[in-house]
């Protein structure tokens, strides 16, 4: 082993434990799409190229090569006829991570949460050879690590995930807006963020949904949000935009704050489902193995 | 209902309504508090406040809480009274008649309670004082009513002087204790006026306070009614009790058979106020040994016409046994009735005793033949050198004489024992002698005292006789027309009963009276100086003994009584007063026998216990309430305090609610 290697296992353990990475080795993607990659990989798609998987045949035309003309047809019929093969390419996994303010509150915070699973994700992709793209955004995207391939960036992304701080307004649709704008490639799309924006997600979201992408959302919300655990006359601040709101707080009050919260996280689903995309909601207060481990390979995100 | 203050509430409202709203309005100081997003919380209370028709009532329910606090508290202020007795301040004072009439026990009928009559009474007056007007809070022109409680029967004791403080008053009603004697208003309504009265004015002065109305709690049966000069409108009678039926001993006497001693009779007379004859036993006992019962039937009471007043139904009941020792008598009529104390009589029954005399003379043939007449059982004559020779520390302890008697003749010493001196008296007993007189008539003398019973002494001349200066506590019994001519004094444990002259210097031992002065007067000191033998008393009268100890400590015990310890003076005169229950008392005096008292009601008028309903004063009638006393001027504010606190309670587990999850 290397000794850079080394730095980067050193670095990354402060966000995956050991034997959590072993457990990950086991592991690699399922697209439930059949879609296009860059390079030449382990996984089937549309293209015809050159492989062991036979596809179609087509007639010869001049300036085809000549060692894919299937010679047997060509005895019984006497017509140039030439085998088609299935072309097998890298999966292209892009994760979307928020870190804006108000992924830095509760305890454990859902910053910490969404950067072990990041990395756990990241992980996965890396040494399956997939080609991995991660993006953090607030106000728009702020830090981007794209076409890593291979155990050799490991070390970056841990690096890059570590030095990356919770700050500023969560923009989501101008953040989807450079996504798109970026032609980042098909494959799967995995969202993390608490999706807790003032603005609508409908047309940002619609961005990220296509033929092109396997989309995941995954929405992380502190157990601090899940059941609030506050009481008296209060000043409610916003973390990001030191928006304020007063309340007095009361059973009612409550029972309509988790009722409105039920129907904004279903609101999501419904969105998600629709359009063929997969919703999961995450506590940060759960363990990031766990999720990781059961619930991503029951949704078959994972194998 | 009645508000006492209802400015004081009002200006309280002016200010403390607005000022609680203005609280309401200004509290609410926010707590600043993180959080991710506000997103969720706006559109809850958005919900909220769209899907709650009385969220704006349930905001404001702790107001609602507060403001009746606060309604509850402004009306405790106006004082609210329920049955307002108005007028200025009053000055009250409860008479509570403790007489032996007022233990009769009354049963209700309704609730099968049997109650005492002075505790009916005591409740009553009880009610009274609570309801009493106190002073109004923050009013300074208002006075509250102050009351005095006086306790009585045949004495008046002050329990309470007037105070406006409930709970003393009620502590001196508590206090009052049943006695057994007669009842009688007159002191009572003396002290009442003498504490009524204000410090510094004259009696029959106009003055500006007014004057105090008596409240009288009793059964009525009060024997000098007639001397109460008291007007209708200063007395209130509340009338307790309501049976009259009552079995009573009114009468009873023991005494020795003048020729037989060792046979008793015994006398008594039982009375029935009921109005049906009652047939009942009536028991003797000698020292608490049954000798005999006899059952008689007694004829109900009657109503004489002229004077609607009630008279007994009587039947005299005679004993008759046979007894040579000393003992306590008791008779006992054995039928359940209303009242206890006048069940029994108790009489003591001495031995039959006899007198030993010492005649100390040098020759008076007079003298002797009178005492020799006299039942006396020993009588010796010895001449003043024989007396002087006696063992003085002898005579004084063992004392073998009952009576000495001195005729003419001055001893040396003069031990502890009860003299009968004729002539010069001995000196050391505060008696001077400035001299003789002559020619003296006997002007003045006391029939009725028991040494001078049937003794005339109208035509007593003396010739010759010692003028005596005598002290002040001697008791003069008969005086010549310059100087006390018989005077009875005691002196260091001794009775001397001197006669001022020689009798042989007078016409008396020609007379009749002087044999029977002689009788008389030996009897008198012989059996423990006359006072001393009276020992059958009547409730309230007090138990003397002379002739004791001033060193000494005695101890009597009797009815509510065990072991008290009472002192002789310097005298040698015990005076014990506290005689208020019937039974039996005994003193123990050190180194003598135990002597017997026996107290006794047998009082016709105070066993009547049928209720008086209509008080004749002298002059005028006063009737009995016809109603018990009600409750009056009762405060509400406790009421409201305790409302406006459970209010308080109640706000703050709303308040728990509303902010605990």
């Amino acid at each position: 082993m290397s000794p850079k290697m080394t730095t980067s296992r050193k670095r990354l353990t402060d966000l995956l434990d050991p034997e959590f990475m072993n457990r990950l080795d086991s592991l690699d993607f399922l697209s439930r799409k059949i879609m296009q990659g860059k390079l030449q990989g382990e996984r089937r798609s549309k293209r015809r190229g050159q492989s062991v998987e036979f596809a179609d045949h087509r007639p010869y035309v001049a300036g085809d090569d000549l060692r894919f003309v299937d010679w047997n047809i060509y005895g019984r019929l006497e017509q140039l006829f030439l085998k088609l093969f299935v072309e097998e390419q890298d999966l292209t996994v892009h994760i979307v991570a928020d870190i804006s303010s108000s992924m830095s509150f509760g305890e454990p915070s859902k910053e910490l949460f969404i950067k072990k699973l990041t990395a756990a994700l990241g992980y996965v992709s890396l040494v399956n050879n997939n080609r991995l793209n991660i993006s953090l955004f607030s106000d728009g995207i702020i830090g981007q690590l794209s076409n890593m391939r291979g155990r050799n960036y490991l070390h970056k992304m841990a690096d890059f995930l570590l030095t990356a701080d919770c700050d500023g307004l969560s923009h989501f649709e101008k953040t989807c807006k450079q996504l798109s704008a970026g032609r980042i490639g098909s494959g799967i799309n995995i969202v993390l963020s608490d999706f807790l924006f003032k603005e609508n997600y409908d047309s940002a979201l619609r961005r990220l949904i296509g033929k092109y992408y396997d989309l995941y959302v995954i929405q992380v919300l502190s157990a601090q949000e899940l059941s609030p655990d506050i009481s008296g006359e209060l000043k409610l601040v916003d973390i990001e935009d030191t928006d304020i709101a007063e309340i007095t707080v009361s059973t009612a009050l409550t029972k309509y704050y988790k009722r409105n919260l039920n129907a904004y996280c279903n609101e999501l689903k419904d969105f998600c489902t629709r359009r063929g995309a997969v919703y999961v909601l995450a506590n940060s207060a759960d363990s990031v193995e766990s999720l990781v481990l059961n619930y991503l390979r029951r949704i078959r995100l994972l194998r | 209902m009645e508000w006492l203050t209802p400015l004081t509430a009002v200006y309280a409202a002016l200010i403390t309504v607005p000022l609680l709203l203005l609280l309401y309005f200004l509290k609410l100081k926010r707590r600043e508090h993180i959080v991710s997003s506000t997103l969720l919380w706006k559109r809850a209370v958005h919900d909220l406040q769209v899907n709650a028709p009385f969220q704006k009532l349930r905001r404001n329910i702790l107001l609602l809480v507060q403001l009746l606090m606060l309604l509850a508290i402004l009306l405790a202020l106006a004082w609210p009274i329920l049955s307002l007795v108005t007028g200025p301040g009053q000055r009250y004072v409860l008479l509570i008649d403790r007489s032996a009439s007022m233990n009769a026990t009354e049963t209700d009928s309704q609730n099968n309670k049997s109650t005492n009559r002075l505790d009916t009474a005591k409740e009553q007056a009880k009610v009274f004082i609570e309801s009493m007007r106190s002073k109004a809070l923050f009013s300074l022109k208002d006075k509250s009513d102050q009351t005095m409680v006086i306790a009585f029967d045949n004495h008046a004791k002050v329990m309470c002087n007037f105070t406006s403080d409930k709970r003393q008053l009620i502590s001196a009603i508590d206090a009052v204790t049943p006695g057994h004697d007669r009842s009688s208003l007159s002191e009572a309504v003396v002290v009442a006026n003498a504490f009524a009265q204000p410090a510094g004015t004259e009696a029959n002065s106009q003055s500006t306070v007014e004057s105090a109305k008596l409240i009288l709690f009793s059964d009525g049966r009060i024997r000098d009614l007639n001397q109460l000069t008291v007007g209708s409108d200063d007395l209130s009678f509340h009338c307790i009790g309501e049976s009259g039926s009552n079995i009573a001993v009114t009468a009873m006497q023991a005494r020795r058979l003048f020729e037989n001693p060792n046979q008793v009779e015994v006398f008594a007379t039982v009375a029935n106020y009921g109005r049906t004859p009652v047939t009942c036993d009536v028991q003797l006992s000698l020292d608490n040994n049954v000798r005999s019962v006899r059952s008689v039937t007694i004829p109900p009471a009657k109503t004489d016409n002229g004077t609607e007043s009630l008279s007994p139904g009587k039947i005299a009941v005679n004993f008759s046994l046979s007894e040579t020792r000393a003992g306590v008598l008791e008779v006992r009529q054995l039928h359940a009735d209303s009242l206890a104390c006048d069940d029994a009589a108790w009489s003591i029954l001495y031995a039959p005793e006899s007198l030993s005399v010492l005649l100390v003379t040098s020759g008076n043939i007079m003298l002797e033949s009178a005492l020799k007449a006299c039942p006396i059982a020993r009588l010796e004559v010895c001449s003043l050198a024989q007396f002087d020779a006696m063992d003085n520390s002898v005579m004084g302890v063992e004392q073998p004489f009952d009576v000495i008697v001195l005729d003419n003749c001055l001893p040396a010493q003069l031990p502890k024992c009860r003299y009968l001196i004729f002539g010069q008296p001995p000196e050391g007993i505060d008696v001077s002698m400035p001299g003789q007189l002559e020619n003296q008539v006997m002007v003045d003398w006391r029939p009725k005292h028991s040494i001078l019973k049937y003794v005339k002494l109208d035509n007593i001349y003396a010739a010759k006789c010692f003028q005596l200066n005598l002290p002040r506590d001697a008791e003069v019994l008969a005086e010549f027309n310059e100087t006390p001519a018989l005077a009875l004094v005691r002196r260091n444990g001794s009775v001397f009963l001197l006669v001022g002259f020689d009798v042989l210097e007078t016409n008396w031992p020609f007379e009749p009276s002087f044999v029977l002065f002689c009788y008389n007067a030996t009897n008198f000191l012989g059996l423990q100086t006359g006072q001393n033998r009276q020992i059958n008393l009547r409730v309230g009268d007090p138990i003397i003994v002379e002739g004791l100890n001033p060193d000494i400590t005695a101890k009597i015990n009797g009815p509510g009584l065990a072991g008290m310890e009472v002192k002789p003076n310097s005298a040698g005169i015990i005076r014990f007063v506290n005689t208020s229950e019937v039974g039996v008392y005994s003193l123990n005096v050190p180194d003598q026998p135990l002597r017997f008292f026996a107290v006794n009601l047998l009082n016709e008028q105070e066993s009547n216990i049928r209720p008086v309903r209509e008080l004749v004063l002298s002059g005028q009638n006063i009737s009995a309430q016809e109603s018990n006393i009600s409750r009056a001027n009762l405060p509400l504010w406790p009421y409201l305090v305790c409302f406006a606190l459970i209010l308080a309670f109640l706000e703050w587990l709303i308040y728990t609610y509303k902010v605990q999850i």
